[in-house]
């Protein structure tokens, strides 16, 4: 068991994508394919940010609202900033996970609580900011500054261009930097890694950091995409992105895992969804499925022996 | 009586057990020995029914019997006391004897507390122990605790109608002498009852106390001595394959500091409730040992000076740098070393692998613009794996699956390659076996030679007085006595236990 544990997440992908190949050939054909993968890129990327929280033995809940707070700052301030405005969105979204970070490591306040009330805090300035109306980007700035992104290149969608550097990036941080290997200390033995004189308040806040600017990144694609803000627009997402990670195989008591498990994790997530469009499962009784699947998750990947106790 | 023929016992990738043939007469104290990994606690867990065997046979009298679970072992008359003191310390002593066998006193659904007291009163009587069995269990000492031990094992003696075994954990680890004494009366006048398995790595009372001693070595039994036979010497050689150095703590390695150079000093530090007004200096080439009874403020000191703690008041100087805010990252950046007390928790990262824990202090050293040089690390990780003798099967390896003693040296290693020339090592000994002692030892010896300076909180007193060039005795946070230990010349115990108390 402990031998296949490491596989689980890429032999599930493979089994899922068979039985639902199987049930529908459509799926299969590789237009359809890139298609839905298109689809998943906000999610992805919001999850991928989540990873570098739950992979330090955290978890960052802030991340939809950090999203639903650069929809719309990416909608009210596009006209004055262009494409620059995405400058802004990445510093706001870096900025709150760095505070959560902060209040997490120095504070000694749990992530759990932290970022819920980061996220508060986002979601009441996303209100605020968009004097709780649903905002419309104007059309030809938004063409001008980001249509780029929904154009292929090589009969690939930028979208997923956009991912897949995205998850580089991640994963050369992760595995070949200094800070990647302290994130990793840090998430399997937190103690060993202060003795060894890693500043291991630093790693924590940069990593929640990366969190949110990558939530902030996810949003502002969502933002792009659906071409308007809006307080309440990327929910939904949260409880996606924690069972992308969860099935990806970074389980929540850290220190394994990564960024390449998370790409799996969402691509299941992908699957599962699609297999329930097909079952034809109400859209009300999805995220009860995606309940059960998370906590079915949590209890295959969690190392029992780095808990004593929970409560 | 008890017997195990040819018993097996196999984990992924670990053969435990070897066709092991192992056998407990009536009345019998048996000695049972070994290194750490020798297979020692898994023949335990087979006996009192933690583990099943994969293969051979457990008898009882001559009949077979298999056992699923600990209590079904019970069941039989076989009880384990155990090593790491299994007592709920918010519980009282009685309730504590009897957990989990309280339908005994139960009166119209109700616990009769008098019919439980008397019971554990008499059950306390065995070991010679006059307490309340109603005291709260955290209130005993720990020599008390472990009495109360052996009394719950011993409700046996009314559960069950025939014999007993009774298995004994490294039982006297933290018990004074005299309450060694105390133990072992007490158990060998219970010998008419029940027959023991006594498991110790203090080999002089495993000499003293049985009557044969089984020597483990790789999961096989390689020797069953008879008391009378029994020498120290020969039996450590069997458990470790080879000669132990009679020159045990390198005392003939030994050389004269470097008086002039002074690595480290501390001035009138004082921390509320660790420890008060300490001085002490460190220099080159020269190991110090803070000796003192477990809370005298120790440990404190070794926290302070690497900068995980924070001393209330006075003046830390290393290298002539006065430190004005404590950090392990400070520590770290002026050559400090820390082998901390809890390797599997501060010294190594369990989940990573050999190479990784390796550099982990000093990641600046193998990394350009924060990029790190993989390439590098493995090859510095292969280079201390071979000079400190690491028995892993490669440098891939998760650390947190090798044995103590290696998890020891990976940790070793990482300061020493490092260049660190000051290490505070808390037990650095503390449960590896002989072999894995001694290569610290040398190590000790080498970075002394060196140029390093060490402080040190040894396991035992003898380590401490053979391993030191200095010793400072302390007690309840203050200094109480220097000792200088040139070899040839050094402190006795007695000398510094006198201080100590």
């Amino acid at each position: 068991m402990e031998r296949i544990k490491p596989h689980l997440p890429w032999i599930t992908l493979v089994a899922l994508i068979a039985v639902v190949g199987i049930a529908n050939p459509a799926f299969l054909s590789p237009a359809s394919f890139i298609v839905l993968t298109a689809d998943v890129v906000p999610l992805f990327v919001m999850a991928l940010g989540m990873t570098f929280a739950v992979y330090i033995g955290g978890i960052d809940l802030s991340v939809q609202q950090l999203a639903n707070l650069v929809t719309v700052i990416a909608t009210v301030y596009l006209m004055d900033f262009g494409i620059g405005v995405a400058v802004l969105c990445i510093f706001a979204g870096a900025g709150f996970g760095a505070l959560s970070g902060f209040v997490t490591s120095r504070l000694y306040v749990p992530s759990f609580v932290s970022t819920l009330a980061m996220g508060f805090v986002a979601l009441s300035a996303a209100r605020w900011l968009s004097g709780q109306r649903a905002l419309h980007m104007d059309a030809e700035q938004r063409d001008a500054s980001f249509g780029w992104m929904f154009e292929n290149t090589a009969g690939i969608p930028n979208e997923l261009i956009i991912a897949g550097v995205l998850l580089a990036v991640c994963w050369f941080l992760q595995t070949r930097t200094t800070f990647g290997r302290s994130l990793k200390a840090v998430g399997a033995g937190e103690l060993a890694a202060v003795a060894s004189g890693i500043n291991v308040d630093r790693v924590k806040i940069l990593a929640f950091a990366l969190s949110g600017a990558l939530a902030a990144i996810s949003g502002l694609v969502f933002s792009v995409k659906l071409s308007g803000g809006d307080a309440n627009l990327a929910n939904g997402f949260l409880l996606l992105a924690i069972v992308a990670v969860l099935v990806g195989g970074t389980p929540l008591t850290g220190g394994v895992g990564g960024v390449v498990n998370t790409a799996i994790g969402t691509l299941i997530v992908m699957v599962i969804r699609v297999a329930m469009v097909y079952l034809e499962v109400d859209a009300t009784q999805q995220q009860m499925v995606f309940g059960i699947v998370l906590i079915v998750a949590i209890a295959l990947t969690i190392d029992r022996s780095k808990l004593k106790i929970v409560k | 009586m008890y017997e195990l023929q040819n018993v097996d016992k196999r984990f992924p990738g670990v053969h435990a057990l070897k066709a092991v043939d192992f056998k407990v007469n009536r009345g019998e104290i048996v000695g049972l020995v070994g290194e750490n990994g020798a297979g020692k606690s898994t023949l335990m867990k087979i006996i009192y029914g933690a583990y099943q065997p994969d293969g051979g046979v457990i008898a009882i009298d001559g009949r077979t019997v298999r056992f699923q679970n600990p209590r079904q072992a019970m069941d039989h008359g076989i009880g384990m006391v155990f090593q790491e003191q299994s007592l709920i310390t918010n519980l009282t002593v009685m309730e504590n004897i009897f957990l989990g066998f309280e339908q005994q006193f139960v009166r119209f659904g109700v616990i009769d507390w008098k019919a439980m007291t008397e019971a554990a009163r008499h059950q306390l009587a065995k070991v010679k122990l006059d307490i309340d069995p109603a005291t709260v269990t955290s209130k005993l000492s720990f020599a008390q605790r472990q009495l109360v031990e052996l009394a719950k094992v011993l409700t046996l003696e009314e559960r069950i109608d025939g014999d007993l075994v009774i298995l004994l954990d490294e039982p006297t680890s933290v018990l004074a002498r005299e309450e060694v004494e105390l133990l072992f009366t007490i158990v060998r006048e219970l010998t008419n009852r029940a027959s023991f398995i006594f498991v110790s790595h203090r080999m002089d009372e495993v000499l003293e106390l049985s009557s044969r001693i089984y020597v483990m070595k790789d999961g096989e039994v390689v020797d069953v001595v008879s008391h009378d036979e029994a020498e120290i010497d020969a039996i450590q050689r069997k458990m470790v394959g080879r000669d132990v150095d009679k020159q045990y703590y390198r005392e003939q390695k030994q050389k004269p500091y470097d008086a002039d150079k002074v690595l480290l000093s501390l001035k009138n530090a004082s921390m509320g409730g660790k420890y008060r007004d300490i001085s002490l200096d460190l220099h080159a080439g020269e190991v110090l040992c803070l000796v003192g009874t477990e809370g005298s403020g120790r440990e404190a000191i070794l926290r302070t000076i690497f900068g995980i703690e924070r001393p209330d008041t006075g003046v830390l100087t290393i290298k002539g740098d006065k430190i004005a805010r404590f950090s392990p990252q400070k520590g770290v950046a002026c050559g400090i070393g820390y082998l901390p007390r809890e390797r599997k928790i501060e010294g190594i990262v369990a989940g990573m692998n050999v190479y990784e824990n390796m550099t982990l202090s000093q990641m600046g050293n193998f990394a350009s613009l924060g990029v790190l040089h993989i390439g590098r690390e493995k090859a510095l990780a292969e280079e201390q794996v071979r000079s400190l003798a690491i028995k892993t099967p490669d440098i891939y390896k998760d650390c947190g699956g090798l044995s103590g003693g290696n998890q020891q040296k990976v940790v070793l290693a990482k300061w020493r390659s490092g260049g660190s020339d000051i290490l505070l090592m808390d037990h650095p000994t503390r449960g590896l076996d002989i072999g894995a002692k001694e290569d610290v030892y040398d190590t000790i010896r080498d970075m002394s030679d060196a140029g390093a300076g060490i402080i040190l909180v040894a396991d035992t007193l003898e380590e401490a007085i053979g391993l030191s060039h200095n010793i400072i005795v302390l007690k309840d946070g203050e200094v109480q006595k220097h000792f200088a230990g040139a070899p040839g010349s050094k402190p006795s115990l007695y000398d510094l236990v006198h201080h100590m108390i």
